[in-house]
């Protein structure tokens, strides 16, 4: 992984190498898990304790677009033993060809969409940096990376002129949102309840926590102040 | 371990089994949302009935999981192309498979039509008018409202103003923004239904526990699925139905009546189940898919083609998500995502410039779904996306639900590409018309103003489409319509279609309780005509009268309350 920290500025100091980013500290969805049923207490343990190996990506296209995951779905803030893996999730979607029941007709086969816009990335950094994208620092990377999510290539590249450049995004986005939030760690950060049955919920108004929810603590939080992927109106 | 469908409802033993040399009286393909309710009607009546589903048979408590990842196999994954100038997302979006079908995943919104959806084109000018009226539905929706049975206020004042059997469900965080912003404006509103999901156990299934996995498959069983609601029936009076066979063609005898249809199991290995008659109930895609499969001499451009109108006038419903963000919290993952809705602006109103209208209804992206939208509605991604995601809790989602009209380039073909069975898969073209841009634009912001209504200090939207129905269209005339308005195809006596996409226009109200109530009364249709569907090309068009002793156990109620 090319997985480089940076420091997220933040009232009362810098958030880095956290067990739990968000505002709800001390909240765990996996400390209900004796109250889920079997089924769903399997699934989600297995999701926690098994990582899948790499078997659809060669090792050069792994590193490459893991740095691109770094940087779309970053990490910097989580201690390296709770970081979720994205990574290896899209590798496993895409080594058992699992798909979503749909595909454009402008857009190849998911796993070809990979492979190409992997060697697009690549040649971008390539010709505009001189340098592979794993090795660019992470400005250089966002450079390139926002220029995709912008619709606009830059440098262009003949991959996109072949597969709808804000297609083959939302397939990222869409891939590597599955892989984070569907990890119990996220739905901590969140505060989100995550499985719920048999016991269900309770309080259904005012955004009441359950017993064993916790309330919100608001702080101050703000991604690195250098980055180019905060939202437009986040400041 | 039993075989559970729910809870404490267990799959009745022994599970009929015909032989494959034996001819039976029907072969229903599909048992989703209408095929669930055909076989359980068809068996319970004496017919010797097999339904053929492509999915497995769902044990809820084995195979269900309250988790998003993990409930992949719910949807129709296979690969079908998606294209045209607003093309459809397909899968979990709207497609099923499995026993249940879609009505394992929907959000269990069970609105009613309104009596103007079966007249558009008398009344507006647009879309087609359906071969029967409001009035010929109207019991079988009541019927069905007590089978599923329907939880909602005993209030609901539009269209044709209706009561529900089972009492609304507390309000949640979402459903109270939506009351909100819509009093603010003057708009009337109702919560806690009407939705297919009890509000107090019935027979052997359990109340909701508001947990908001309804997209996930209902563990609870408080969601009406006909996995429990009609299938157990179905098994308990004869029904063999068979998971894992998907359905290749249906076979075409010389004398121009079907004969069976051809199916692959699980080891790929190939069947032919005779019948006497067919009824397709493979929703929107999936029937006309298995029709153009079906060609043969006489009927060259697919089975029951003779108009060309099969696979067009494919309807999908525009969907835009409206996201708000809040400084109190909501907590939009608790309670049914399906909670509280107006239809006040689902008739025509001509000073708005456009035909038609839509609903604004509740919806509950869990996380994964929520990120994806934030995706497309903020362009989040990198730092962003976790930012905007640490203030999930914050955030209420309200949903249009417009009407988008019946048009000719909207349909379903066959595409280039095989699926595993070595059948080509289906191709979709969706493209979005004048009247139906102006009406996503007037929805849109309209629901984006009750949002700020509300007090939501920041508002986005995504533009989706929710729903799939037509492409096999019913009408009186058999140039411009697949089947007459009891699903009889016009070129095969014997054959027929049941399932969404005989709908020729779909209002602003989601399907699932309509495709439910015409299964009901095209299987009243089937068992009034008694043997004679099966030899006589005779095409009676008398209403068959509605049977109320047909009915799964526990749902004999005395009627709908509602108030005058």
């Amino acid at each position: 992984m090319s997985r480089r920290s940076f420091p997220c500025r933040a009232t009362g100091g810098e958030l880095r190498d956290l067990e739990q980013p968000g505002y709800y500290p001390g909240y765990s969805t996996l400390a209900q898990k004796k109250s889920w049923e079997e089924a769903t207490r399997k699934t989600v343990t297995e999701r926690v304790e098994k990582t899948a190996p790499i078997r659809f990506f060669s090792q050069e296209e792994a590193a490459l677009l893991g740095a691109v995951v770094d940087r779309v779905m970053p990490q910097d803030d989580r201690a390296e033993d709770r970081t979720i893996p994205v990574l290896s999730v899209i590798d496993e979607r895409l080594y058992k060809n699992s798909l979503n029941g749909f595909r454009y007709e402008d857009m190849p086969p998911d796993q070809e969409a990979y492979r190409l816009a992997i060697r697009a990335i690549d040649e971008m950094a390539q010709s505009r940096f001189k340098e592979s994208f794993t090795d660019l620092t992470v400005h250089r990377q966002e450079l390139i990376l926002k220029s995709l999510h912008d619709g606009k290539p830059e440098p262009d590249n003949a991959v996109w002129h072949r597969m709808p450049l804000h297609r083959f995004w939302a397939l990222l986005m869409e891939d590597c949102a599955t892989a984070y939030y569907s990890h119990p760690w996220a739905w901590d950060e969140i505060g989100f309840g995550g499985p719920a049955y048999p016991r269900g919920y309770m309080r259904l108004e005012n955004g009441l926590p359950e017993p064993w929810e916790k309330d919100e603590q608001r702080y101050e939080w703000n991604e690195p102040i250098d980055s180019l992927s905060q939202l437009e109106d986040s400041h | 371990m039993p075989h559970r469908l729910g809870p404490m409802q267990v799959l009745p033993s022994p599970v009929r089994r015909f032989a494959d040399h034996e001819t039976v009286d029907y072969c229903v393909v599909g048992v989703g949302s209408a095929g669930g309710v055909l076989v359980q009607r068809l068996a319970r009546a004496g017919f010797r009935v097999v339904g053929l589903e492509a999915g497995p048979f769902w044990d809820t408590e084995k195979d269900w999981v309250s988790d998003e990842k993990g409930s992949h196999e719910l949807y129709w994954n296979d690969l079908r192309i998606t294209g045209g100038t607003h093309p459809l997302a397909l899968g979990a979006n709207n497609s099923g498979k499995g026993v249940g079908g879609g009505s394992v995943h929907w959000a269990a919104f069970a609105p009613r039509f309104h009596p103007s959806d079966f007249r558009i084109y008398s009344e507006d000018g647009v879309g087609a008018d359906w071969p029967m009226s409001y009035w010929d539905l109207k019991p079988y929706y009541e019927l069905l409202e007590r089978e599923i049975p329907v939880a909602g206020p005993v209030w609901f004042p539009w269209g044709d103003p209706h009561g529900h059997p089972y009492g609304p469900h507390p309000l949640g965080g979402v459903g109270d923004v939506l009351v909100r912003g819509c009093t603010k404006l003057g708009l009337r509103s109702v919560a806690g239904g009407p939705v297919a999901i009890l509000s107090a156990s019935h027979g052997d299934r359990p109340h909701c526990i508001y947990r908001g996995f309804c997209l996930q498959g209902c563990k609870v069983g408080a969601k009406a699925s006909t996995l429990i609601t009609h299938v157990p029936d179905a098994i308990t009076h004869g029904a063999d139905i068979r998971a894992h066979s998907m359905a290749a063609r249906i076979s075409l005898r010389g004398d121009g009546r079907v004969d069976g249809v051809i199916y692959i199991d699980r080891e790929g290995k190939e069947h032919f189940q005779r019948a006497r008659a067919v009824i397709v109930s493979g929703y929107a895609i999936e029937t006309p898919r298995l029709l153009l499969n079906s060609a043969c001499p006489g009927h060259r451009h697919g089975l029951a083609n003779s108009s060309g109108t099969l696979g067009k006038y494919l309807m999908a419903q525009a969907g835009n998500v409206v996201a708000g963000r809040f400084d109190e919290l909501i907590r939009l993952y608790k309670a049914p995502p399906a909670h509280a809705l107006t239809e006040e602006f689902y008739e025509t109103d001509p000073r708005r410039g456009f035909a038609r209208g839509f609903a604004v209804q509740t919806v509950g992206p869990l996380p994964v779904a929520f990120a994806k939208q934030m995706a497309v509605a903020m362009g989040a991604w990198g730092w962003g996306m976790r930012r905007v995601m640490m203030d999930y809790n914050h955030w209420a989602t309200l949903g249009v639900l417009g009407e988008i009209l019946p048009w000719e380039d909207n349909r379903v073909e066959l595409a280039e590409e095989k699926d595993q069975h070595g059948l080509p898969v289906a191709k979709v073209t969706f493209n979005l018309h004048d009247n139906d841009k102006k009406l996503i634009e007037f929805g849109r912001n309209k629901v984006m103003e009750i949002m700020w209504a509300a007090g939501a200090k920041q508002v986005v939207q995504e533009s989706r489409y929710a729903h799939l129905v037509g492409a096999a269209r019913m009408g009186s005339d058999p140039s411009t319509s697949v089947v007459d308005k009891f699903g009889r195809t016009h070129d095969v006596p014997n054959l027929f279609i049941c399932d969404g996409s005989i709908l020729p226009t779909q209002g602003s109200a989601n399907p699932g309780l309509t495709i439910q109530a015409l299964a009901a009364r095209t299987a009243d249709y089937l068992i009034r005509q008694g043997d004679t569907i099966f030899y006589s090309s005779r095409r009676d068009q008398e209403e068959p009268g509605i049977r109320y002793d047909l009915s799964p156990p526990y749902t004999h109620f005395k009627g709908n309350p509602r108030i005058a």
